[in-house]
């Protein structure tokens, strides 16, 4: 099987040698020789690829440029993402792509079978001999499983919760810029609103200022009208004080006058007529009285 | 192949050829690589997590020139720790069950917390042989005292971790074979021997991880004293 490859390399090797002297052709595996299955393809793959790497002046830089071999991406940005969860393993240990590879030849249970029987073949054949580090084996076996069995999926969310802490407090400082930034774009709106009132509320206030103006300058008048009067008042009662000082003065006079000037003569015959009057009076009254 | 119980303890040779250096530094594989990713996976995230709050609790006493030793503490931790656990798989060979390795860990380690002590400030270390408020009398002799436990350190931190993983490993051995031979005599015996055995593996990774984190910390005593 071997010899068929090793012949099948050298041809295209040798094909690929041909087609760099030429550079028109393509190297092309020959159609007539039975296309080889896709683990042998990668071997015919690396070997040739060895030989071109080798051969000619130019073999080195063919190889390099195509990335034949190469697995990973050639930039390093965008970072390349991570699988978000690790290979799927069965019964905590075994991968499944061994059970994927088995199960086209042996069904569900051939891994198991090999499991089986590669023990009882170590057991029989004495390769493995059971001695008292089986049974240390088996306690520690005992010890882990259980201990991951119990506190794996703890351990597993504690793990998650740290990550999950740090990414909410990145989240929490943009969140927090985010608002304070909506914040302020709404701060700024209101600010605009209010400008366009600014006029408004300079109107308001001249209103204010003149009819604040127009009040004290009525109350500065009234104050002046209340001033004038008083002083007219004044006036008016400086006036009436003065007549009627003079009034009393004259009806003083006259009365000293009138009562000075009644002599003795005429007292006496005044009073000789009050005395005839009252007994005239007198008699008549009694007259009256009797009558 | 007959395994006798010392075998486990020989430093392993193949070929002619020492593994000793391979039983040291294959350990490391096992411990994830730290990345340059903000949020790692679960595996580097509790590591991360566990070296930081192991060296913020060892350092806490320690004032900030002692800072220094950081690395060298929570890196010996992880290697203790490992080369422990490890140990307690079967057929492994267990490097800290050789008293030439915790020898070589612990005198260095203590002379240069003694030397950083006496270059620094030699009477701050020097004062350290006599404690606190002892009579006149027994001067002499404390320090006497003190400086023979001075000395007897790194043995004791050597022997310690040495003569713990030993008689756990051999405890194991031993239990285990004693399981195995009654088995087929007394399976009832066999059975509670197993039992035995499975709380001593138990005890076994519980000392594994108390003495990596003993040697560290008296280490850590050793200099927090000196510095």
């Amino acid at each position: 099987m071997s010899w068929a490859v090793l012949v099948r390399s050298a041809i295209v090797a040798a094909l690929c040698r041909r087609a760099r002297r030429d550079r028109s052709k393509v190297p092309v595996v020959p159609n007539d020789l039975p296309l080889p299955s896709s683990t042998m393809l990668s071997r015919l793959v690396l070997i040739s690829a060895n030989a071109l790497k080798g051969s000619g002046p130019l073999g080195a830089g063919v190889v390099q440029a195509s990335r034949s071999l190469h697995s990973s991406s050639q930039s390093l940005a965008p970072v390349p993402s991570l699988p978000e969860k690790g290979g799927k393993v069965r019964h905590g240990i075994i991968p499944e792509e061994l059970f994927q590879l088995l199960y086209p030849k042996t069904g569900v249970t051939g891994p198991y079978m090999l499991g089986t029987g590669l023990l009882i073949y170590m057991l029989s054949k004495e390769i493995y001999v059971i001695n008292h580090e089986t049974f240390a084996a088996a306690s520690i076996g005992a010890v882990i499983i259980y201990g991951i069995r119990k506190f794996g999926p703890s351990v597993a969310a504690f793990a998650d919760k740290l990550n999950e802490d740090k990414v909410a407090k990145a989240q929490e400082v943009k969140d927090l810029a985010m608002s304070s930034l909506t914040q302020a774009t709404e701060d700024e709106k209101k600010e605009q609103w209010r400008v366009e009132g600014r006029s408004m509320l300079f109107d308001a206030k001249r209103n204010n200022v003149a009819m604040l103006l127009e009040t004290n300058y009525r109350e500065r008048l009234h104050t002046v009208t209340n001033e004038v009067k008083r002083r007219l008042d004044y006036q008016i009662a400086l006036q009436n004080l003065q007549h009627r000082m003079a009034q009393e003065h004259m009806v003083n006079w006259v009365e000293k006058n009138v009562v000075s000037s009644i002599t003795p003569q005429q007292e006496k015959e005044s009073i000789a007529k009050c005395l005839t009057d009252l007994k005239a009076l007198a008699k008549a009254t009694h007259a009256k009285a009797t009558a | 192949m007959a395994l006798n119980f010392f075998d486990q303890f020989m430093s392993p040779v193949f070929l002619g050829l020492p593994l000793m250096a391979l039983a040291l530094t294959l350990p490391w594989i096992l411990l994830p690589t730290p990345s340059s990713r903000w949020v790692n996976n679960r595996l580097l995230t509790l590591q991360g997590w566990f070296i930081n709050r192991f060296t913020q609790q060892l350092l806490l006493p320690i004032n900030t020139q002692g800072h220094k030793w950081a690395l060298m503490f929570s890196s010996l931790m992880i290697f203790l720790l490992s080369l422990n656990m490890l140990g307690l798989l079967p057929y492994t060979f267990t490097p800290t069950t050789q008293l030439s390795l915790n020898m070589g860990l612990a005198v260095p380690l203590w002379l240069a917390t003694v030397i950083v002590g006496m270059r620094n400030q030699p009477t701050h270390s020097l004062g350290h042989l006599l404690p606190e408020g002892t009579p006149t009398l027994l001067i002499p002799v404390l320090i006497v005292i003190e400086t023979i436990s001075l000395f007897i350190r790194p043995l004791a931190l050597g022997v310690r971790l040495t003569a713990n993983l030993t008689a756990g490993h051999l405890l194991i051995q031993l239990i285990a074979t004693a399981a195995f031979v009654l088995l087929p005599l007394m399976p009832a015996v066999a059975l509670m021997t197993t039992m035995l055995l499975l709380l001593l593996t138990l005890l076994e990774v519980a000392v594994a991880m108390i003495q990596a984190y003993v040697f560290v910390l008296l280490l850590s005593l050793y200099l927090q004293e000196n510095v």
